[in-house]
């Protein structure tokens, strides 16, 4: 395999594929100083180590990446080698711009045949994850590979091919993620963090879609998994979260209702009145008044 | 005269509502003791740091309510029940601080929780810590509600200074149904506080702790009604003012009531993810060596026992590590595989042994730095063994506690309850460990049911719970096998003398675990710090 880098804007197989910023293969044989500091970027990145050993920082987390391992550099966050130096062995690598809505939220964008709910799952999932290597992941490697051809080669169809490979990578990611943290063995545990997941973005609009995923189940199994251990639907858990939360807030006086409403993820004060008036028989501010007052 | 009563009394019902560390369960009733229906509702322990284990008592009080208006809603309005009385059971040693409103003041702490290992040393070395456990019958251990407060008092200055008051979670869910504040005899006998022989709060441990009467709820008989349902629940639950909120028990006194056992030579075992071996009578057990928990269930009635963390947690924890997953998640099937594998290896496991001690260990040895250990290896041992092995080793520490109560009662029958407990490949093991027979109900729930006894007796179904007891029919049966005994009983010894001859290696083996954790710690800490 040989060397090569394509870079938006210099090499016309990228003139159809904007979102793609680089995309290349390196071999490197012998030990190269100050040839790979550290940087941040925009786009999100992705490195496959076909050969060598690497030592890498990776959004200030030193990593050690063998062939078959992959990193993954979202956008912002800093990568590069600490002492600059670069290490002997081959990889390669791809940069890609990726859609960042005003939220925070990250999609994949235009291009992409996802749904936006599942391109949206797939983004907070990429960005609730903590551990940037992903070990054995050789499908990136064959997708890598396979892009090239399809760049390199025109053949019919490539187009639609290219952006295809670039779903099947971001899906993969997500999967091999996903299992990488739940390794499917210990439901308690794996349902203690996604718990933990829905309580720091309570504010956020949680689907189905996106708690299976992060979970890495489909969303049948997830569902019949969730309800025969908690007893709740996952959407229902998650009302009872909200509302446990409320209570909590609504007993200090300073947070507005409509804070509370917002913070703990309903849609609106009316409609965090209703649900919770529903629950417990009271409306938020006669429950928030018989506790400020007792005694 | 009798069947004219049962269609008098027939659309009645009662509700069971148990508090437990990882799930809500309510279930209902008809007079009669059979279930209408039953619902649970899942809430989290919390551990925020390796030693604590907190519940948030705002998600449990959410969670029962939902799962009660379920239930409700489901199973009891659409057949035009009427709820007689809602009883309510709980797990013990939780604490909860609340402010001069009753708003809690963080999230209340479980029994699982180990902060006060300090406080709770300190108890135990003195002379003062004799008399305390002599007098409240819990024994001196971070589990108890005595040694955590103290804990509140040396290490949380400021939480301790804003609390009005310390309740138990089941005070905490009361409290907000009915606006009263109250704990019954079970629980409160549970708390290391109570004077368990003139059921008033100790002098002696209140000043351990730091805190007077006025700020512990008031208490009160199992029996007694915890006041009526706040006008709004009356409503969104569409129960009448006049249903009975009865305070009720512990589940450890609940389960021993559901079981049937009472009078002599009778023992129950628990197995959940924890356990227990309990008897139940007229006098608590005087145990020199303090390995005992004596409870309050009735002024005349006391629960004792011993309990064990390694229990089928230990299960789960193998099947995990070595099980094979077809199906992710399905822990079931995985277990299911394993227990035929065992089921495949002779009796005692052709010599390999299991301490099981995993999460340290409570009754008999009470050291919370005791650690597991395989013992016996040879090069014939295959993984089966292993598996065989395991689960010998967590029912050998079930006998071990069985035999220390033996020191004190005679037990000719057993019965036996808890998901782990009562596998059938589990239960005739305990038979033959123990050589007595063994009695369950299988697909029933002990807590439940032990409820629905107390609340039924309380309305007068039953005159007394004496009388309510002969009610339960544990219909099946296993008996032991002398020549399995034989077997276990060799090995037990070797279990017994390993684990105190263990004793010092434990201490030496949790503190180099400590100081890696420790570094570990700090290492991440550093990490992020960059």
């Amino acid at each position: 395999m040989n060397q090569f880098v394509l870079q938006q804007g210099m090499s016309k197989e990228l003139r159809l594929f904007p979102h793609i910023l680089e995309l290349g293969i390196r071999k490197n044989i012998s030990i190269q100083l100050g040839s790979f500091p550290i940087s941040s970027a925009g786009g999100i990145r992705i490195y496959y180590v076909i050969e060598g050993k690497f030592e890498w920082c990776i959004n200030h987390q030193p990593c050690v990446l063998f062939p078959g391992d992959a990193a993954l550099i979202l956008p912002d966050q800093s990568f590069g080698s600490e002492n600059g130096v670069l290490e002997i062995g081959s990889f390669s690598w791809m940069h890609l711009n990726i859609q960042k809505l005003e939220s925070g939220e990250i999609i994949t964008g235009k291009w992409s045949s996802l749904s936006e709910s599942e391109s949206l799952a797939i983004g907070k999932i990429l960005q609730l994850n903590t551990s940037p290597v992903l070990l054995k992941f050789n499908e990136a490697g064959r997708i890598f590979k396979s892009l090239q051809t399809e760049l390199f080669n025109h053949e019919i169809g490539y187009h639609a091919c290219v952006n295809h490979l670039l779903d099947e990578l971001f899906i993969q990611i997500t999967r091999h993620l996903t299992r990488q943290s739940n390794p499917g063995r210990d439901f308690p545990k794996t349902f203690m963090n996604l718990e933990q997941a829905l309580r720091q973005n309570l504010s956020h609009q949680w689907t189905v879609e996106e708690m299976a995923a992060l979970v890495g189940l489909g969303t049948t199994l997830f569902n019949e998994k969730v309800k025969n251990y908690s007893g709740f639907s996952p959407i229902n858990y998650l009302i009872n979260i909200r509302i446990s939360e409320a209570t909590k807030m609504l007993k200090r006086p300073e947070i507005s209702l409509t804070d509370i409403a917002l913070d703990t993820g309903f849609y609106s004060s009316q409609h965090f009145s209703t649900t919770f008036k529903k629950l417990t028989g009271y409306t938020p501010s006669e429950f928030r008044k018989n506790h400020l007052n007792e005694k | 005269m009798a069947k004219k009563r049962t269609k008098n009394i027939q659309m009645k019902c009662i509700i069971t509502i148990e508090l437990g560390t990882n799930a809500v369960r309510v279930f209902a009733f008809d007079l009669e003791g059979n279930v209408i229906g039953s619902l649970k509702g899942y809430c989290p322990t919390f551990h925020t740091e390796p030693d604590h284990s907190e519940q948030d008592p705002e998600q449990i009080f959410i969670t029962m309510l939902y799962v009660l208006k379920n239930l409700l809603n489901e199973k009891i309005h659409p057949k035009k029940y009427k709820v007689a009385s809602i009883c309510f059971s709980s797990s013990m040693h939780s604490v909860l601080a609340v402010d001069k409103n009753s708003n809690p003041l963080g999230n209340a702490i479980t029994w699982a929780d180990n902060r006060a290992i300090k406080e709770a040393r300190e108890l135990k070395n003195s002379a003062l810590g004799k008399s305390i456990y002599t007098a409240t019958g819990t024994p001196l251990h971070p589990m108890s509600p005595l040694t955590k407060i103290a804990w509140f008092k040396n290490s949380d200055k400021d939480r301790f200074r804003q609390a009005a008051k310390f309740l138990s979670i089941k005070s905490y869910i009361i409290q907000q149904l009915t606006g009263e504040c109250l704990i019954d005899y079970s629980i409160a006998s549970a708390t290391g506080l109570l004077n368990i022989h003139t059921i008033k709060w100790e002098a002696d441990a209140l000043k351990f702790a730091g805190i007077t009467s006025a700020m512990l709820p008031e208490l009160i008989p199992v029996f007694s009604s915890a006041g009526k349902l706040k006008k709004a629940y009356q409503v969104s639950l569409g129960l009448s003012a006049d249903t009975k909120i009865i305070v009720g028990s512990s589940d450890g006194c609940m389960a021993i009531l559901g079981d049937g056992v009472n009078g002599e030579g009778r023992a129950t075992i628990t197995i959940e993810d924890s356990g227990a071996v309990r008897v139940m009578g007229g006098k608590t057990l005087q145990d020199e060596r303090r390995r005992f928990f004596n409870y309050l269930l009735t002024e005349d009635c006391y629960v004792s026992g011993g309990p064990t963390n390694n229990g089928g947690v230990i299960f789960d924890w193998f099947a995990r590590q070595f099980g094979d997953f077809k199906n992710p998640f399905d822990i079931e099937q995985s277990m299911q595989e394993l227990i035929t594998e065992a089921s495949k290896v002779s009796v005692g496991s052709d010599g390999l042994l299991f301490l099981p001690y995993l999460l340290g260990e409570r009754a008999p040895i009470w050291n919370a730095n005791a650690r597991g250990s395989y013992f016996g290896l040879n090069i014939k041992h295959e993984k089966k063994h292993f598996v065989r092995a395991t689960i010998e080793g967590i029912l050998y520490e079930i006998y071990s506690i069985g035999k220390t109560l033996e020191e004190h009662r005679n037990i000719k029958s057993l019965s036996i309850n808890g998901s782990f407990g009562t596998i059938p490949f589990c239960t005739q093991m305990i038979a033959d460990m123990f050589n007595k027979p063994v009695k369950l109900r299988p697909n029933f729930h002990s807590v439940s049911f032990g409820a629905f006894l107390l609340a039924a007796t309380e309305m007068g179904i039953y005159k007394s719970l004496d009388e309510a007891v002969q009610k339960v029919e544990l219909t099946e049966e296993y008996k032991p096998q002398k020549q399995n005994h034989d077997v276990y009983a060799g090995y037990f010894d070797v279990f017994k003398n390993l684990t105190a001859g263990l004793s010092d290696q434990f201490e030496a083996i949790a503190e180099l675990q400590h100081k890696q954790a420790v570094s570990q710690q700090n290492d991440n800490v550093k990490k992020k710090g960059k």
